[in-house]
């Protein structure tokens, strides 16, 4: 068995012409929580799709749970789709067990566990109720639980916490940690930080159809500076206290606001301590994932615009 | 039980479910019901018109009273050969008297159609009848012909014929084909009932996303395979119903008619069987390989439409499908009943050996060839189409609609796209 759970390679999808997913990869490791972020559109289903071989990439390999492809380990595998979707006509209990049963899981086992976990979820009420007859969100927890239901050892949740209230967010993220801790690995897409910044091991970032960023939550918010919010005592002279920060440090209100580099720390609170100006607040901080991400996002951003504007120079200058 | 099976019995258990245990099925159970009560009620009334009709008509001839008994005599044997619709109407005589009777007067009285009257001596006699060349006017000349003859040839001793039944094995081509016609007809008017559902089987998955669930669990060819199998047993249930139907309504029957009748249609009923002959093939095996045929057909048809189907994109299309789906499957039988009214022709070969008509073609041969073995082949032959048909239509329905995303319609505007970004992208490659 190899460390790695999923070993997506090179995946490359075209639509038409258009380059829909360029070159991605993926590797999960083994019992990890792995996170897949990227603005609306950026390629991320499509990328998780092929990696489960649901559909066929054009260029690049997937394989799981130790070198396997996708289609000989089905029954191994849960996935809740983006576009949510059951049988309306069915009961809750039924539907999870038929999606058990697409997975092999026996019928009766199946309805055994819906009840469980339904119970688990505050969800008892709706054992029996039809699906057409359920809120949004109340099915698309139905459809995690059908999806978890005969304890796959790799779990893929596209966009899982889109649509639920934040009671059922947590429960969610519960859920996704009892999977984990029973020893499955997560693979889950988000276009929300704060999921994956409590949740996941690692993250990679999709953005333009292309692999943006591959690494822990601390790495990528290590891309940033840290950020400081430093208040003095003594507000008299802001020119003299200015001199003592790194330029470009911005007075908002009674703080100061500025950026510093890993190893300015001490040489910062060695300065600020000698220039006798005190000290009424002061937090040295990580940028928030969601920041990072931003960061990110709009360099592969500016990136097109700048070749979109250079090429629209040249256009005009032909 | 291998994994491939269980996921197809999977889906079709779903299926079969979904469908059955809706009130809408009961309807569906039960619309031959109206079917029948609409065609007995037109039957009764066709017939009460007809028996009317029958009733009121007849034939007149207007002779010497000393003619009149010899030619009612002539009428009662001759009548003798003509049973049912091939009967004369009843015979009526006026008296020839001084004053002449004009036969368009006698055709013109209330009451009664007259066919024909015939008047004047029977050697010569002047026939009227309402239609050129009918019957009732050929058969009051041959009235006449048969009294002159009569008295020509003087008292004649009565034929007294001994009727023997023919009771042989060798069973009448001719019957053997109507019953291989009725096999054909049989079997595709049931999948013209139930198969053409398929077409529209999967816009329920398409509509509701279930599909990217199944797509990801199980292999399309199980999904495909379950769903024809799902409404395979929707038919299969559908048919036993009436089978049941029709023995228990028989088995009503027969306690409500006294046991003398039973008897007596009993022994008709086996005189009857005995002489419309058996399939070639014998009837247990002609029944056992027709249900079978009608399986393989109902699998072939529903594998097209449901490939076909699930190229649609929407329940409008799918509507639109309905049409040539229907013409498909009349050509077919056309095709197959040509096959069966001439067997052992190019024709019938050709009907057996093409995969979408081999199913009827063949169950008419069992009714008038009596080798078994090529059912076997013909068996096997179908079901590698069948299996043909699931992998070509799994093929395009992975090219076409999962990988396009949102179906066809968004891949078009992708293209649009594609094209627009592509242009830009090239641009950018030569400036640089």
């Amino acid at each position: 068995m190899s460390d790695y759970s999923v070993e997506a390679t090179g995946l490359t999808k075209y639509f038409g012409d258009y380059r829909a997913v360029d070159h991605v990869s993926l590797a999960v490791p083994a019992g990890s929580i792995y996170g897949v972020l990227g603005p609306n559109g950026a390629g991320k289903t499509t990328s998780l799709r092929m990696t489960l071989g649901i559909i066929d990439p054009d260029e690049g390999t997937s394989r799981l749970l130790g070198g396997l492809r996708p289609q000989s380990v089905r029954a191994r595998i849960g996935y809740l789709p983006e576009e949510r979707g059951l049988y309306p006509g069915m009961k809750a209990r039924e539907a999870i067990a038929f999606m058990g049963a697409l997975r092999g899981l026996d019928w009766r086992e199946g309805r055994r566990r819906a009840a469980t976990f339904m119970t688990e979820l505050g969800l008892e009420r709706v054992i029996d109720t039809k699906i057409r007859k359920m809120s949004k969100g109340m099915a698309q927890m139905i459809q995690l639980i059908g999806s978890i239901v005969h304890t796959p050892d790799l779990i893929v949740l596209d966009e899982p916490f889109s649509g639920l209230d934040p009671v059922n967010q947590e429960r969610l993220e519960m859920l996704v940690r009892r999977e984990r801790d029973r020893g499955a690995t997560i693979l889950f897409s988000t276009h929300v930080m704060a999921h994956a910044e409590r949740l996941c091991d690692r993250i990679a970032i999709i953005a333009r159809s292309q692999g943006r960023f591959e690494g822990t939550v601390d790495e990528a918010r290590a891309l940033l500076p840290m950020q400081v919010r430093y208040t003095p005592r003594d507000q008299a002279d802001p020119a003299a206290i200015a001199a003592n920060l790194p330029a470009g440090a911005e007075l908002r209100g009674a703080a100061w606001h500025f950026t510093i580099g890993d190893g300015d720390v001490e040489p910062l609170l060695a300065r600020i301590t000698a220039s006798g100006h005190g000290v009424t607040g002061l937090s040295i901080s990580r940028p928030a994932l969601h920041d990072a991400f931003v960061h990110i996002v709009r360099q592969v951003d500016a990136g097109f615009v700048a070749d979109e504007a250079r090429d629209a120079v040249e256009e005009a200058s032909a | 039980m291998t994994p491939f099976i269980r996921n197809i019995l999977v889906v079709a258990r779903r299926d079969f479910l979904a469908i059955v245990a809706t009130p809408t099925f009961l309807l569906f159970l039960l619309a031959p019901l109206f079917m029948v009560g609409m065609g007995l009620a037109g039957g009764m009334g066709a017939s009460q018109l007809a028996d009317k009709a029958r009733g009121a008509g007849r034939i007149v001839v207007i002779a010497d009273p000393a003619d009149i008994a010899a030619l009612r005599d002539a009428d009662r044997r001759l009548r003798d050969a003509f049973t049912g619709p091939d009967a004369p109407p009843p015979l009526a005589f006026r008296v020839a008297g001084p004053a002449r009777i004009d036969p368009a007067a006698i055709t013109r009285e209330k009451g009664s159609d007259t066919y024909a009257v015939m008047s004047g001596p029977l050697e010569s006699p002047r026939i009227v009848e309402r239609n050129a060349d009918g019957k009732s006017g050929r058969y009051l000349a041959l009235l006449a012909g048969q009294v002159l003859r009569d008295r020509a040839a003087g008292p004649v001793a009565p034929v007294k014929p001994r009727f023997e039944s023919l009771q042989n094995g060798g069973a009448s081509i001719a019957d053997q084909q109507s019953m291989g016609f009725g096999a054909i007809f049989i079997i595709f008017l049931l999948t013209l009932l139930l198969a053409g559902q398929t077409v529209s089987s999967l816009a329920e998955e398409k509509g509701n996303k279930v599909i990217e669930i199944l797509a990801a669990a199980v292999p399309l060819e199980s999904v495909f395979l379950g769903k024809l199998v799902g409404m395979l047993g929707v038919a299969v249930l559908f048919i036993a119903f009436w089978l049941a139907m029709a023995s228990g309504g028989g088995l009503v029957a027969a306690t409500h008619v006294d046991p003398a009748a039973i008897d007596a249609a009993g022994r008709a009923g086996r005189a009857a069987t005995t002489l419309a002959s058996m399939p070639a093939t014998g009837w247990p095996f002609f029944l056992g390989i027709g249900f079978l045929y009608f399986v393989m057909a109902f699998l072939l048809l529903g594998a097209v439409f449901l490939g076909v189907g699930a190229q649609a994109g929407s329940v409008r299309e799918i509507q639109m499908l309905s049409l040539p789906i229907t013409i498909f499957q009349v050509g077919m039988f056309s095709l197959s009943a040509a096959a069966a009214s001439a067997p052992g022709s190019d024709l019938a070969r050709f009907a057996q050996i093409f995969p979408f008509s081999s199913p009827l073609a063949m169950a008419a041969r069992a009714a008038t060839d009596d080798a078994k073995a090529i059912h076997l082949l013909a068996l096997g032959w179908q079901a590698i189409w069948v299996a043909l048909v699931v992998w070509i239509s799994v093929r395009l329905f992975r090219a076409g609609v999962l990988s396009g995303g949102g179906g066809w319609k968004f891949r078009r505007g992708a293209r649009v796209a594609a094209a627009a970004a592509a242009s830009v992208e090239a641009a950018s490659s030569q400036s640089r």
